[in-house]
């Protein structure tokens, strides 16, 4: 019968030149992993005006949609906006190369070929290099230097599968699932310091393991690649029908105020 | 805490009506969860409790946690003024805190209990 009663003794070396170094180093290592990312990171490139223009003047139509069932712009600003933005989208005058020719339908820029996108799925690879890398290393380090003892027991029982992986090194049949070696603590720590790093690093940070099984370098280059080809032209068009719909929907907050204050004071 | 007027007709308008700054000022919440389960797994540890009732532990510390926020920083009220995911949103530790405290947990009961 296995002998669960008995308990090993571990030399409190072992606490300290193992199981506090472990931690110390993956703290240490999210936080160095969290700034190089930082810093690999490429400020965006600068767009040029006509660019922006396009872009803020989808923006601004979009904002002023969104609140206009219940608007705080009077009447007669909400109107003025609207009309110019759908004036300017029919005419095409925020189009980055201008007002449309009307000869050859515009094609969007192929990814593969487009500068601007190439360089958003090479900083996605980068990212996820960096974050990979120094995973194996600490593996790697641990693997070699911390083999072949039984560092700590767990608190809770674990079924009998998974004492190949966090035995490995020590050849012993009998002994209790709970007494695992120093590649468990790794595994224990890696999952767990995730709220660590939320906490020192703020919730943005790279240093977060959850992130790295989920997300993969073609995740983040399908992200990227949409962007950029967009047809402003027929945005604009489309954006257009929202603006008139919207403006059939619109309602100023304030209407009827003199009607409703005179009524909350009584005087109606 | 996050405020956002009550009584908000539809969707559409329920979403106008929330104040962004408010919303990010409840990672506060987040920062309470975590060290609740930091606390709960080196007072597990410490212990010595083993498999069920360190985890029930957990669970009860997760409960006294959400019933402090909602008793001290909700004054009680209902919690769709504060919180835009509801009693869920107040309850649930998540992944990161789980495994937090399950470190933690296995840290002190390691200090404490197997090392002389």
């Amino acid at each position: 019968m296995s002998t669960s009663a008995v308990s090993l003794y571990l030399d409190p070396q072992i606490r300290d030149w193992v199981l506090f170094p472990i931690t110390l180093v993956m703290i240490l290592v999210g936080i160095l992993r969290h700034y190089v990312v930082l810093l690999l990171q490429s400020s965006p490139k600068k767009q040029p005006r006509a660019a922006i223009r396009e872009q803020r003047a989808l923006a601004r139509s979009q904002i002023l949609r969104a609140t206009a069932s219940n608007s705080p712009l009077p009447p007669h600003f909400y109107t003025s906006i609207s009309r110019h933005l759908s004036d300017a989208f029919e005419a095409g005058t925020y189009l980055k190369d201008g007002p449309p020719k009307g000869d050859a339908p515009s094609t969007p820029p192929n990814p593969i070929t487009d500068p601007a996108a190439m360089d958003g799925m090479m900083a996605g690879m980068k990212t996820q290099m960096v974050m990979m890398v120094p995973q194996m290393v600490i593996m790697g380090w641990i693997n070699f230097f911390f083999q072949g003892f039984v560092l700590i027991k767990l608190p809770f029982p674990l079924t009998l599968g998974f004492k190949s992986m966090l035995q490995r090194g020590i050849e012993t049949p009998d002994m209790d699932v709970r007494w695992v070696s120093s590649l468990s603590w790794y595994f224990l720590n890696f999952f767990g310091l995730n709220g660590l790093y939320r906490l020192i690093l703020g919730s943005d940070n790279s240093a977060d393991s959850s992130r790295d099984m989920t997300a993969s370098p073609f995740a983040n280059a399908g992200a990227a690649s949409p962007g950029q080809p967009q047809d402003y032209n027929k945005l604009f068009k489309a954006e257009r029908d929202n603006l008139q719909f919207s403006e059939g929907m619109y309602s100023w907050v304030g209407k009827d105020i003199e009607n409703k204050v005179l009524s909350r004071y009584g005087k109606i | 805490m996050a405020t956002s007027s009550p009584a908000a007709p539809s969707p559409a308008d329920a979403a106008q009506l929330i104040y962004p700054p408010n919303v990010l000022a409840n990672t506060s919440l987040h920062t309470v969860k975590f060290l609740s389960s930091c606390f709960a797994g080196a007072a597990a540890g410490i212990l010595g409790l083993e498999n069920l009732p360190g985890f029930a532990l957990f669970l009860a510390s997760t409960l006294f946690t959400a019933g402090c926020i909602h008793s001290i920083n909700c004054k009680g009220a209902s919690l769709g003024k504060y919180l835009q995911g509801g009693v869920w949103e107040l309850v649930n530790p998540g992944q990161d805190n789980a495994f937090t405290f399950v470190l933690v947990w296995t840290l002190f009961y390691g200090i404490v209990h197997v090392y002389d």
